[in-house]
């Protein structure tokens, strides 16, 4: 049975996580495609799915023999680096310090790559769009399992934390295939924003818990921290943002 | 052995995008750590001190990144 209080927050953010980083990979695979067409874009995307799977099966079972204690801990830890890295980085975009992600702008920039890439290799122009396809499958998918394995963790939430993330996967793949363009309207730096909130929240839960801590009100203190981390985040874009210049008459 | 070298930058980068943050946040634990192991104190003050820390990190750290590039962005005209 599960509890939904841990549940839901571990479902939410495999699955707001996972859409972020398949807009991402779904923009390069879809420069691959407009490119040299879906053959190798489908052929490197599978190939990447396969050796994230296999990452996975070598993975999990190593994690089941390590302490619960120490697990959580470990976890905790690098969720704290990950997430409060990306709430830093989403604070820093909602304050104009930095430019919010351009999916249009990335999706032009590696269509002159891999064009420019194709021309120098003439001989195997569909093998290097394949690893072009590969690669960013690869990476960002790196990411998304190392968030759906951190907040199952010890918890026996692998299989709903990963419907999760396929939930997102399903998701831009249809909204991508109907849309044949970059997803560039997805509100990328507010789920960003959102995703890192939670991660953190999850670094703070799992580390205390891994140091012995016994949070009151146990899985609820998830939602506390979240909202704090929130507040602190927004605060600290605003506290950045700087005003828009005068205009001189 | 370019997709190999890629995947261990991303794997780094995931956790170490910062050098600065990362020993922050680290030095954070380890004072939790202390707090909860080596004092009387009860394990729930450890807790607060490991959420209390992590957020004066993280707002911290946004406001010295912003100070930063906008000094960077400042400064080449300043020069002219």
């Amino acid at each position: 049975m599960l509890d939904w209080s841990t549940a839901t927050p571990a479902i939410a953010a495999a699955f707001l996580a996972s859409l972020v980083e398949v807009v991402e990979a779904f923009t390069i695979v879809l420069v691959v495609a407009t490119l040299r067409g879906w053959k190798p874009a489908v052929l490197g995307t599978g190939a990447a799915l396969a050796t994230l799977g296999a990452v996975v099966l070598v993975l999990g079972p190593l994690l089941d023999r390590v302490p619960l204690h120490a697990l959580q801990l470990m976890i905790g830890v690098l969720l704290l680096l990950f997430g409060i890295g990306w709430l830093r980085k989403a604070a820093l975009r909602a304050g104009g310090v930095i430019p919010l992600h351009d999916e249009n702008a990335i999706f032009a920039q590696e269509t002159a790559e891999l064009s420019e890439a194709v021309k120098r290799q003439q001989t195997s122009q569909d093998w290097i769009a394949g690893i072009a396809a590969y690669k960013a499958v690869l990476l960002e998918g790196l990411e998304v399992i190392f968030i759906v394995i951190a907040v199952s963790a010890g918890r026996g939430l692998l299989w709903p934390a990963s419907l999760g993330a396929l939930a997102a996967c399903a998701l831009v793949l249809v909204v991508g295939a109907i849309a044949h363009r970059p997803l560039a309207r997805v509100p990328e730096n507010t789920l960003k924003f959102g995703v890192g909130v939670m991660l953190s929240a999850f670094g703070v839960f799992w580390t205390g818990e891994g140091l012995g801590v016994e949070w009151p009100g146990q899985d609820l203190a998830l939602f506390v921290f979240a909202a704090v981390f929130l507040l602190a985040g927004l605060m600290s874009a605003r506290v950045v943002r700087q005003p828009a210049p005068e205009v001189v008459q | 052995m370019s997709i190999l070298k890629d995947v261990l930058s991303e794997l780094f980068g995931m956790f170490v995008g910062d050098a600065r943050l990362t020993a922050a946040i680290l030095a954070m634990v380890a004072v939790a750590a202390v707090l909860i192991d080596g004092t009387a104190l009860p394990p729930l003050a450890g807790g607060g001190a490991l959420l209390a820390g992590c957020i004066a990190v993280l707002v911290i750290s946004v406001h010295r990144e912003a100070r930063r590039r906008r000094a960077a962005i400042a400064r080449p005209s300043e020069d002219s």
